[in-house]
């Protein structure tokens, strides 16, 4: 048995939790509380760059695997490992929580104690979805963490907050019990829940289109794709800015990596079957939300949007079901995670400073906050994809994938890419350019810390789109066995 | 020559009983003693001894173990109760030692309704029960809406056993027996007889469309009585139904399986929907117990799939949580009295944070959210109907629990988004907060080491 590095990484935030809610409160000031947040996050995420660094990328497989029994009788245990395409996630996942708790050191004032514990729960929980290989733990902690992010919605968020978090919490709800069902019916099935064995299973094929059809709709809400989006902007203006990052930054993800941890590997033909209706609805999700975003009047909205429409991108690279889709899919999850979480703490900035999200409260920031507007244009032209960030070499790679299965398809997909230019070049114009407003004036430009965190994610946006190889290398070889 | 070993754990209450008798009308406090020392001690014999009582006859080890398991659990149970019911009793002026008596009566007719082999002995053991039940509800005489509450009790409790009463004769009528066992060749009249014990039963356990009494009962009642009808005795009328269900086999009569789908269904659906729009905390908490029974009939159909595991495991969850959020409820008081509506919950968070806590953790419990325990209950339950093919019903009942997660959500939201509306008295109750803390954790902790609760249920069903 070799050391226990991924039990680790899920207890260590919540081994933090607790020591921290038995700690009493009144004695113990917002920075301290903070503070302590932020140690044990970042032990995490030293704790996580283990992971690619003893990771063997020549193998096939799961490692640092462990296993318990944990319900003999159902043969369900507690079966955790990583692979390629789960450790550039649950990096994403330990990058960003410190930034979150970093970025939230002024805006959370009351309860700050409850907020730092329901974050570390948070972390945990989502690096359970990451490393679970067992369908039950899977669905445990994809279901765990929405207790947590309704806490922080509900607590923390604005005036609309009620009706947004409880948005959330019953349309994820609604769609994974679905899955759940589903779940128990492989179980019952296959008689183990380990997702190796149930990938070498073979269901009737009439069961199978069902089966998708349940985990899709889990995983749909999640993404979310286009009927089941609306949830999405809801929750995203009314969560508190950290919030909302780690909603688009790593929330979003959970469901595109059901997709291809789940759906692909267990359901070939019914992937294929259902492919024409998923690129439909990702085609309109592109375009749709596009649109809709161009005329938003609050800056969050127009970002909500945009996440919709980049997921889009990933779905539709994911169900090409060639290698180069998924990992144009993957990297465009990577990458939109980095860039969409800075988008919204750039917003968050701003709302800081001046209370108000909507766009047109704002001109001539530029001219206040000039190293503002400099990380603002990083995000903002990586968002769009333009070659040189990240943002380029997901879409590329989708876009490139499309042209096998059909050239309307290219099409409805390469819109979206000028659609995106348009309304994030907009944004930018709106609020950086034009005449200086007076109420603008006293606007403090960034902070240290904002720097120190916006350079970060600038530094990643930049390499990755330079250097894309590294994550490539990363999860070539997992895609390319075990998924496809 | 009657062998009177089996009935050691009733003939131990009926001692408790004569007891309190004596030395209640003297000595409240003492009585108290008494009895919880008495389950205590019950509790013990019943796990270190408990399969001997029955060795003799020859009941089925199944059987000796179901009996043997569910007397352990309601010894527990009233255990806790007895020692739970003191505090509230007193800030109620109620504190009468009589009380003491109707559950040790209710805990009585509880356990012969479990063991009973024969329906008269049954129809005795129920009504025994129900009695006590009907003055517990109405105990608080200086309150009209108790006084309602047991009068409404009691009539159509009255009619129910009139059913169970009907039923039976009709069973005698066509078989010439009162004994389980000997109702082997279902005729028509038999049929008719069983579907009316059926809803005696269902009336008791209070699964939908016969459910009217409860939520009204509930209400009513002083809110440690309705502790009491929400746990113990529909506990024993559950294990009662699916003794019937099980030993008559009534998956294979088609009429009366689907009398049983069509009642689980109805449960689930009208559970939700009742509770969603409720204002006071213990309707609510009736609808949603409509809600859980639905699963528990689901649990009690799909026997072939390791069933009383699964469904001993819902039944030992949900009594946790029940007396957990019920501990809370009743450390709770209001300037007026008895705390009564859901918004009076606002801002718990800021006034008590064990209280909001635990609360979070059995209400998100009971709507099945994982890592708490309620979820591993449903899973199974879910998982058993499943292998047996109840697919319908499983979709009914997993989306029910997603309408019920909304109402669960607006008490959770009451407590933590809401600022305090009215003062809240905390009663300071220490054995209350004990045991929802302990139970919280209980539901908590299940999911890092789920081996012994489940393991204590299977082994009984080896």
């Amino acid at each position: 048995m070799s050391f226990p590095i991924l039990s680790l990484l899920i207890l260590t935030p919540i081994i933090g939790a607790l020591t921290l809610s038995l700690s009493s409160s009144s004695q113990l000031k917002n920075k301290t509380i903070f503070l302590s947040g932020l140690w044990i996050t970042t032990g995490e995420f030293l704790l996580s760059l283990l992971l690619p660094i003893f990771y063997d990328k020549t193998k096939n497989g799961y490692q640092f695997t462990e296993y318990h029994t944990w319900f003999d009788k159902f043969d369900i245990n507690y079966y955790v490992g990583v692979d390629g395409v789960s450790i550039p996630l649950i990096l994403l996942t330990t990058f960003l929580v410190p930034i979150c708790l970093l970025c939230s050191l002024n805006s959370i004032q009351n309860r700050a104690k409850e907020f730092v514990i329901y974050f570390l729960l948070l972390e945990s929980f989502i690096i359970g979805v990451f490393v679970s290989i067992d369908l039950v733990i899977f669905y445990v902690f994809f279901e765990a963490v929405l207790i947590p992010m309704f806490l922080i919605i509900g607590i923390w968020g604005g005036e609309n907050r009620l009706y947004a978090t409880f948005k959330f919490f019953l349309y994820t709800l609604a769609g994974s019990v679905l899955m759940l069902l589903a779940i128990i019916y492989i179980i019952s099935k296959v008689k183990s829940g380990n997702i190796e064995l149930i990938s070498d299973f073979t269901f009737d094929q009439q069961i199978e289109l069902i089966l998708f059809l349940c985990f899709f709709a889990s995983f749909a809400v999640k993404v979310p794709m286009f009927p089941f989006h609306t949830w999405l902007p809801d929750a995203h203006v009314q969560a508190p800015t950290s919030g909302s990052v780690i909603l688009a930054g790593v929330l979003l993800k959970l469901g595109a990596y059901g997709f291809i941890r789940l759906s692909l590997p267990f359901f070939e033909y019914a992937s294929i079957y259902f492919q024409p209706m998923i690129f439909a609805l990702s085609c309109l999700a592109i375009v749709y939300t596009s649109i809709v975003a161009l005329r938003q009047l609050d800056m969050k909205k127009m970002i909500a949007y945009s996440s919709v429409a980049h997921m889009g991108f990933v779905t539709i690279g994911i169900f090409t079901l060639t290698q180069d889709g998924i990992n144009g899919a993957y990297f465009q999850m990577i990458s939109h995670g980095i860039v969409s979480a800075a988008l919204f703490l750039i917003v968050g900035v701003v709302y800081e400073r001046h209370h108000t999200r909507m766009i047109s409260d704002y001109s001539g920031v530029t001219n206040v906050m000039p190293k503002y507007s400099f990380f603002f244009m990083i995000f903002m032209l990586s968002s769009v994809g333009l070659p040189g960030t990240s943002g380029f070499v997901g879409e590329f790679l989708v876009i490139m994938s499309t042209i096998s299965v059909s050239v309307y398809l290219t099409f409805f997909t390469a819109i979206g890419v000028i659609l995106g230019a348009s309304y994030m070049l907009l944004l930018y114009k709106n609020v950086n350019f034009g005449d200086l407003k007076t109420d603008i004036k006293q606007l403090a430009d960034l902070t240290n810390i904002e720097i120190f965190y916006f350079s970060c994610l600038a530094f990643l946006t930049m390499f990755l789109g330079v250097y894309p190889k590294l994550l490539f290398e990363m999860i070539n070889k997992s895609i390319s066995t075990s998924i496809l | 020559m009657i062998n009177f070993y089996q009935f050691i754990p009733e003939i131990f209450i009926l001692t408790l009983i004569l007891l309190t008798l004596c030395f209640g009308l003297f000595n409240k406090d003492r009585s108290i003693a008494i009895n919880t020392l008495g389950f205590f001690i019950l509790t013990l014999i019943l796990i270190n001894f408990g399969r001997d009582f029955y060795i003799s006859t020859d009941l089925p080890l199944n059987t000796i173990n179901l009996f043997v398991l569910s007397k352990i659990i309601l010894s527990i149970g009233s255990f806790v109760f007895i020692l739970l019911s003191k505090r509230p009793l007193k800030n109620e002026n109620l504190y009468r030692y009589e009380y003491i008596l109707f559950i040790l009566f209710a805990i009585l007719g509880s356990f012969v309704l479990i063991s009973s082999d024969n329906f008269l002995t049954a129809f005795i053991g129920l009504e025994l029960q129900s009695l006590s039940l009907y003055l517990m509800a109405a105990f608080n005489t200086k309150n009209l809406k108790s006084n309602e509450a047991g009068i409404k009790y009691f009539s159509l409790g009255a009619l129910s056993s009139g059913f169970l009463l009907f039923g039976i004769s009709m069973i005698y009528y066509d078989t010439s027996s009162f004994y389980m066992q000997n109702l082997n060749n279902f005729t028509t009249i038999s049929e008719i007889g069983l579907s009316l014990i059926l809803i005696s039963l269902f009336f008791k356990v209070s699964a939908a469309p016969f459910h009217i009494w409860t939520p009204d009962v509930y209400e009513g009642s002083p809110t440690i009585s309705t502790l009491f009808f929400a746990s113990l005795p529909k506990f024993a009328s559950l294990i009662f139904l699916f003794r019937v269900y099980q030993e008559l086999n009534i998956s294979g009569i088609q009429s009366l399986d689907y009398i049983f789908q069509i009642v689980c269904a109805i449960s689930l659906l009208v559970g939700v929907y009742g509770a969603i729009t409720q204002k006071v905390i213990k309707r609510l908490l009736a609808f949603s117990s409509i809600n859980h029974i639905g699963f528990m009939l689901l649990g009690i159909m799909c026997y072939q799939f390791m069933s009383e595991g699964t469904l001993f495991f819902y039944l030992i969850i949900y009594l946790i949580t029940t007396f957990g959020i019920f501990a809370v409820l009743l450390n709770l008081r209001t300037v007026e009295g008895e705390f009564t509506k859901i918004s009076q919950l606002n801002g718990l968070r800021f006034t008590s944070n064990s209280k909001s806590i635990s609360m979070l953790v059995f209400f998100f419990s009971l709507a099945g959210i994982p890592p708490f325990a309620g979820f591993f209950a449903k899973f199974f339950i879910l998982s058993a109907s499943i292998t047996d093919g109840f697919f319908f019903l499983s979709i009914v009942a997993v989306l029910s629990s997603v309408i019920a997660a909304f109402y669960y959500l607006t008490i959770i939201k009451n407590m933590f988004f809401n600022k305090s509306e009215i003062e809240l008295l905390d009663d300071n109750n220490k054995i209350g907060k004990v045991v929802f803390i302990s139970f919280g954790l209980i539901i908590t902790l299940y999911f890092f080491y789920p081996d012994p609760l489940f393991n204590l249920v299977d082994n009984l069903f080896k």
